[in-house]
């Protein structure tokens, strides 16, 4: 028997299947995104970081020291991981999250003021830059922050707890009527 | 009395006519005014009863320390009781009831209480109330609180919306009169983030009152001026019915905003209040200061008031408290007060002064008593004249109000609340906060700094020194010019000679002069005990008006200064907060996240019936139709599993990716058996001990590559385990080269188990699975047909020969319905947690029900598994001590009732036959029990003192809850298939 | 209602971030140590008022284990420090 095993999202019972209509603050839900674990091994956390630095065509987010999530909305899961520990070899060990990890991406002129009603860090441009990611907790949920604009942040959550952080969040977004879709690229 | 509109002045929109509803009579404010101040307007100065003696009181303040007039507003589920009339906001609709009466305000009968004031003094509730002991919970304590309760809490779901919200600042400002407004502006203008909060719905604090001109304009005009500049700086945050009611470590503040307290009907996409944690580098707390009540003579009846918000209703409001006012008066106050209300034309009846020989001038014609002392007040329910002693000679005096001003308190509640001690200032005749620190700085009035001349300059300076501090430069200003000052000069009272009535401090509970006393008497004189012993202060306004009163009777009682009696103890809240707001959205679904497997899905299409396991949501059993209770569906399930194959979903395992050169190492360490030694492709069941001995957790672990291990942890203990090996990783062996990271979350993982399982997995799998290829205990990277990878172990938890199956979570439902239905040929059902543990009590598996933190590994039998050779493991050192290697130990025994037909219930206690239930005769528990379908009669799992001795020995269950005393026999734990001859096949 | 803790991997974090395990200056003793060095380590705990060393895990971030200074009765933190470098320093 042969099965085209059919990829299932966890917020297909939450979100239309097609894309709706935007409000200023939205939500957006990207499908396929790869996403690996990567940790260097001891004393090499420079020369992964050195590494990761040039690898292309993904972003990072900072998880610990000598720990990161690589994200990537071109490549594969299988691609992703052969890339990196191509590219880091015997310095690093890389674990495949894609399916383990769920992105959600939040744009809008209020989303700062939606994030602070479940993140107690500082969420000022000044303090938490572009370009900064962090393990945090929102409301009772860890999740990976990072900046991606002055007024775009990117979640990540563990898969078994999407549904719950997509709830609260859009608890936390009625004020602003905070609309969410899956992203039309796939 | 007589309370009335005036007919100009004020900030009250007099073209915006508000109907509203007190005790169901509908009244007519104006938009602007607080509910207070248009029920003055419309002369209804009754407000409530008082807490003991249920004594007619009328509004005193105008403001959060209001003792006598709380309401309650709403209606339904949405009802506030205890709510301050003096800051709740009108609004068109707004539905007030009055408190603490029956059947109503004007006719109370519990104001009999009044007519036994003599027995219910100080202590009365301890003295009165001791004996017989049963009759406190029945009988007084009910009748009490009937009689007694401020307001009567619904219990009704509370239909409204409420969430928090954090917020970052570099400074600040708490309250928005003239220290606050000229802080932030000065930290706003050098570019500080700053956050102006203020309790009020409108800003501008006393300047709202004041009548002099600042910088050429009123007071009030400043004032917006100011507000103006504020909000159009983009670095600072105004945020207004917002009370910062606390300050907590590190500088967080509570605060409590009412975004939606002032509207009839709610928005629903905002909540009602918001409660926000406030991180601040610096505060500063410009709350000013409250007017300090006079204790004399018939001073709680309606129409006594304090002189200063008789100034705020008059000046802010519009509104005259009453047509002929009598002022009492120890300072410079109590005049300004009779200025501004002779200026609206209210007639001043006189004004009584404490001191003699004073500078202050009374307006022109006005009556002027130096030397003098109110010693009582006439009238029922309002007052109707005051009667005035001076040299001896006692004088009756007309009038329809008294307005009452003792001096002034700094509020500096906040600054207190983490521990320091107020500081009296005798210079001042008050407290005041001590320094306490960077975070925080009290300023202007608050600071002692009365004049608004001092406000300003002093919320400038400090501003600007903060500013400073932080890194930024605030250039030099001018500051704004004052006309007229105000004279806050007074010298204190504690007590107006001579009195012929109760003379009140604590209004709302009733605590008067002569309770203070007793309590001194009584042994109760220092300052908390005499709080608790008189019930002052204990009410909802906490001693806002009454604490400091009552530190200078009793100081005055016992001929010390009020600084050696000091002050009861601030704490949070500075003003109640309500339940919704501290609760937030964590509530209904949103209290606490729900985890959800990948095979949700497929558990719902099968007819699961979900149970919380911690966070997750796993099937408990899957109903069929026709199938009434969950043992029937249960039964099948385990019957199936036995004779054919079942799936389960076992993704909520914990599940740990293990990497590294040392990770054997860090496992052998970690595990109290060898791991060092496991080949790649096969899995090894692992047990993990607490340093202290016990067993902590167990699963399997997988060598998937030589520096590439899979560990799963049980579901209870995932996040535990997965801290305790980052403890071991990075503090305890650090040096060790190994990393991990949780996969819990990345893979689908199902249990196929039965005599039927490997047809069902082989068609599915391109691998050979035969038991020669792939035998007990393999593991490894398999190909699914079709190409998806996946990893499958040949583990079993039932005793049957079992696989799981562990795929990329998004493809885990889409394969567990292709083995659903490639099983369908062989009779595959899907079964749930009940089954599942069915399944391993028959087989003798254990759980955390056996492993409760005191079970050694030999205790359940795994003794031999415990590696002597292993230089060091967790938990090694202390297993070997006495009493962990008792021969007497409860080990883990099989129970079978001897009638077949009777129960074992988890909990149940084990007793030699004959012998009495007690803790000396306790033989053992019984940690697990089910009913075993395969055997057809209840099985348990037992501890049993040398129970792996007493194979066939009967013993008395002892169930005290259920009841019954059950005889079992005693025997292995291993009811289904000891031999393993299902599992190697 | 809230405090604030400075992890040196994080930031600055609200203490629901953390976990707390107890005194960070018990050193695991040798596995032939005497059962009184075993028995203070794992079950004997000083409650001392004043400066105290912990271990807190910051389990809603980086999950690193910290070693937290701080005065156990005004709750002021003095430092907080990784608590693998702290343990490679003490020579563990």
């Amino acid at each position: 028997m042969t099965m085209p095993y059919i990829s299932r999202h966890p917020l297909e019972n939450r979100l239309p299947l097609e894309p709706g209509i935007r409000a200023v603050d939205h939500m957006d839900v990207p499908r396929g995104t790869a996403i690996a674990t990567v940790m260097a091994m001891d004393g090499e956390d420079a020369a992964v970081a050195a590494g990761l630095a040039v690898a292309g065509d993904m972003s990072l987010r900072f998880v610990a020291p000598g720990e990161w999530l690589a994200v990537s909305q071109s490549d594969t899961p299988e691609g992703l991981c052969r890339n990196l520990s191509l590219l880091l070899a015997e310095t690093a060990s890389v674990f495949d999250q894609s399916d383990g990890r769920v992105v959600l991406r939040l744009s809008g002129p209020n989303v700062r003021r939606i994030l602070a009603k479940g993140i107690g860090i500082d969420l000022h441009p000044a303090v938490f830059e572009i370009g900064t990611s962090s393990n945090v907790l929102c409301g009772h949920i860890s999740i990976n922050l990072a900046r991606t604009g002055e007024n775009e942040f990117e979640l990540i959550v563990m898969r078994s707890f999407a549904e719950s952080l997509f709830d609260d969040l859009r608890l936390m977004g009625r004020e602003f009527d905070l609309s969410a879709d899956f992203s039309a690229q796939g | 009395m007589t309370a009335y509109r005036l007919t100009s002045g004020g900030l009250v929109d007099r073209g915006a006519n508000l109907d509203f509803k007190f005790d169901g009579k509908t009244l007519t404010g104006l938009s602007g005014d607080t509910l207070a101040s248009a029920l003055l307007a419309n002369d209804r100065l009754l407000v409530g009863r008082s807490f003991k003696y249920h004594r007619p009181r009328g509004i005193v303040t105008a403001g959060a320390s209001e003792p006598n007039a709380l309401v309650t507003i709403g209606k339904g589920a949405s009802t506030d009781p205890n709510t301050k009339a003096t800051v709740a906001e009108l609004y068109a609709g707004l539905d007030a009831r009055s408190q603490n009466r029956w059947p109503s305000l004007k006719y109370d009968f519990g104001a009999v209480n009044g007519l036994l004031s003599p027995f219910l003094g100080a202590g009365f509730y301890y003295k009165t109330f001791m004996w017989p002991a049963a009759f406190w919970e029945k009988v007084y304590e009910p009748i009490i609180r009937r009689a007694a309760g401020l307001g009567r809490v619904v219990l009704e779901r509370d239909p409204e919306a409420y969430e928090k919200c954090w917020a970052h600042c570099d400074l600040l400002v708490v309250g928005s009169g003239p220290t606050g407004l000229m802080a932030a502006l000065v930290a706003g203008r050098a570019g500080l983030r700053v956050i102006l909060a203020d309790e009020d719905f409108r800003l501008g604090g006393s300047l709202l009152a004041e009548t002099t001109r600042i910088d050429g304009v009123s007071a009030q005009a400043f004032a917006e001026a100011s507000l103006a500049e504020l909000r159009s700086l983009p670095n600072v945050t105004i945020m207004p019915r917002t009370t910062v009611f606390g300050w907590y470590d590190d500088n967080v503040f509570g605060a409590v905003e009412r975004v939606q307290k002032h509207v009839a009907m709610p928005q629903a996409k905002l909540p009602v209040e918001r409660l926000w944690r406030i991180a601040a580098k610096r505060a500063l707390l410009a709350t000013g200061a409250e007017e300090r009540p006079l204790v004399f003579g018939g001073n709680d009846k309606p129409g006594v008031m304090m002189a200063g918000a008789m100034r705020t209703y008059a000046n802010r409001f519009g509104v005259a408290a009453g047509r002929s006012v009598a002022i009492f008066s120890n300072g410079s106050a109590g005049y300004q007060a009779a200025h501004d209300l002779a200026a609206q034309g209210v007639e001043i009846a006189a004004i009584i002064d404490s001191r003699s020989d004073v500078a202050d001038v009374a307006p022109a014609g006005v009556r002027l008593i130096q030397s003098g002392s109110v010693i009582d007040t006439q009238g029922r329910q309002r007052v109707s004249g005051i009667v005035v002693e001076r040299s001896g000679f006692e004088e009756t005096i007309a009038c329809d109000a008294i307005g009452m001003s003792g001096g002034w308190n700094p509020v500096i509640h906040l600054a207190c609340q983490r521990g320091a001690k107020a500081v009296w200032s005798p210079e001042l005749q008050t407290f005041l906060a001590p320094d306490v620190g960077n975070g925080l700085v009290v300023a202007g009035s608050a600071a002692g700094r009365y004049t608004l001349v001092g406000c300003l300059a002093d919320g400038a300076q400090k501003a600007a020194a903060i500013a400073a501090d932080l890194g930024f430069s605030a250039p030099a200003e001018a500051m704004p010019v004052v006309e007229e000052d105000i004279d806050p000069s007074f010298t204190a009272l504690w007590y107006s000679p001579g009195a012929k009535a109760k003379a009140f401090i604590d209004f709302q509970n009733d605590v008067h002069v002569r309770d203070i006393g007793l309590a001194l008497r009584e042994g109760f004189g220092h300052v908390e005990h005499a709080k608790r012993y008189t019930t002052n202060g204990m009410a909802t306004d906490q001693g806002k008006l009454s604490g400091i009163n009552a530190t200078g009777l009793l100081a005055a009682m016992q001929g010390i200064s009020p600084a050696d009696v000091g002050t009861t103890t601030f704490r949070p809240f500075y003003t109640p907060v309500t339940l919704g707001a501290l609760a937030g959205t964590s509530r209904d679904e949103h209290a606490a996240p729900v985890r959800k497997s990948p095979l949700h899905g497929w558990a719902q299409k099968n007819g699961a019936v979900f149970v919380d396991s911690g966070l997750w949501y796993r099937p408990a059993y899957f109903a069929r139709s026709g199938e009434k209770t969950w043992r029937e569906s249960t039964d099948r399930e385990v019957r199936n599993v036995r004779e054919n194959v079942g799936l389960c979903d076992v993704s909520t395992l914990g599940k740990i990716e293990i990497f590294g050169p040392d990770a054997a190492e860090f496992l052998n360490r970690i595990y109290c058996n060898a791991f060092l030694k496991l080949p790649v492709g096969k899995a090894r069941y692992g047990l993990m001990l607490r340093e202290d001995g016990m067993v902590y957790d167990d699963g399997t672990t997988s060598r998937l590559s030589s520096e590439h291990f899979f560990m799963t942890t049980t579901t209870a203990l995932a996040g535990g385990v997965m801290s305790h090996m980052e403890y071991c990783a990075q503090v305890l062996w650090p040096d060790l080269r190994v990393r991990f990271c949780s996969s819990t979350d990345q893979w689908a993982q199902m249990a196929i188990a039965g005599p039927k399982a490997r047809l069902v997995v082989q068609a599915l799998v391109e691998d050979d699975i035969s038991d020669a290829a792939f035998p007990f205990l393999a593991a490894g990277i398999v190909a699914l047909k079709g190409g998806l990878k996946a990893r499958l172990f040949r583990i079993s938890f039932s005793g049957e020969l079992a696989y799981e199956l562990a795929v990329p979570a998004g493809s885990g439902e889409a394969v567990a319905d292709a083995i659903m239905e490639e099983g369908r040929a062989h009779g595959i059902c899907a079964y749930g947690l009940e089954a599942l543990n069915v399944l391993r009590m028959e087989k003798g598996h254990v759980t955390h029900a056996e492993f409760d933190g005191r079970v050694t590994p030999d205790d359940a039998g795994f003794g031999r598994m415990v590696s002597a050779q292993k230089p060091d493991f967790i938990g090694k050192r202390l297993s070997t001590r006495y009493g962990l290697t008792a021969a007497d130990r409860m080990q883990m025994v099989g129970l079978k009732p001897v009638e077949a037909d009777q129960h074992i219930r988890a909990g149940a206690h084990l007793l030699r036959e004959g012998a009495k239930p007690s803790t000396l005769n306790d033989q053992g528990y019984v940690s697990s029990a089910c009913f075993s379908p395969t055997l057809g009669h209840d099985i348990a799992l037992a501890f049993l003192k040398s129970g792996r001795e007493r194979y066939g020995e009967r013993i008395v269950v002892w169930d005290k809850l259920a009841g019954a005393d059950v005889v079992a026999e005693v025997c292995n734990p291993v009811f289904v298939d000891p031999g393993n001859a299902k599992l190697n096949v | 209602m809230a405090s604030l803790i400075h992890c040196p991997h994080c930031g600055v974090r609200p203490k629901e971030e953390f976990s707390i395990r107890g005194d960070a200056s018990l050193v695991r003793p040798d596995p032939e140590a005497s059962d009184e060095a075993w028995h203070d380590y794992v079950h004997i705990r000083s409650n001392p008022r004043g400066r105290y060393r912990e271990h807190w895990q910051h389990v809603a971030g980086c999950r690193r284990w910290l070693v937290v200074e701080r005065d156990t009765f005004t709750h002021e933190v003095f430092s907080v420090t990784d608590g693998a470098a702290t343990a490679r320093e003490a020579g563990r």
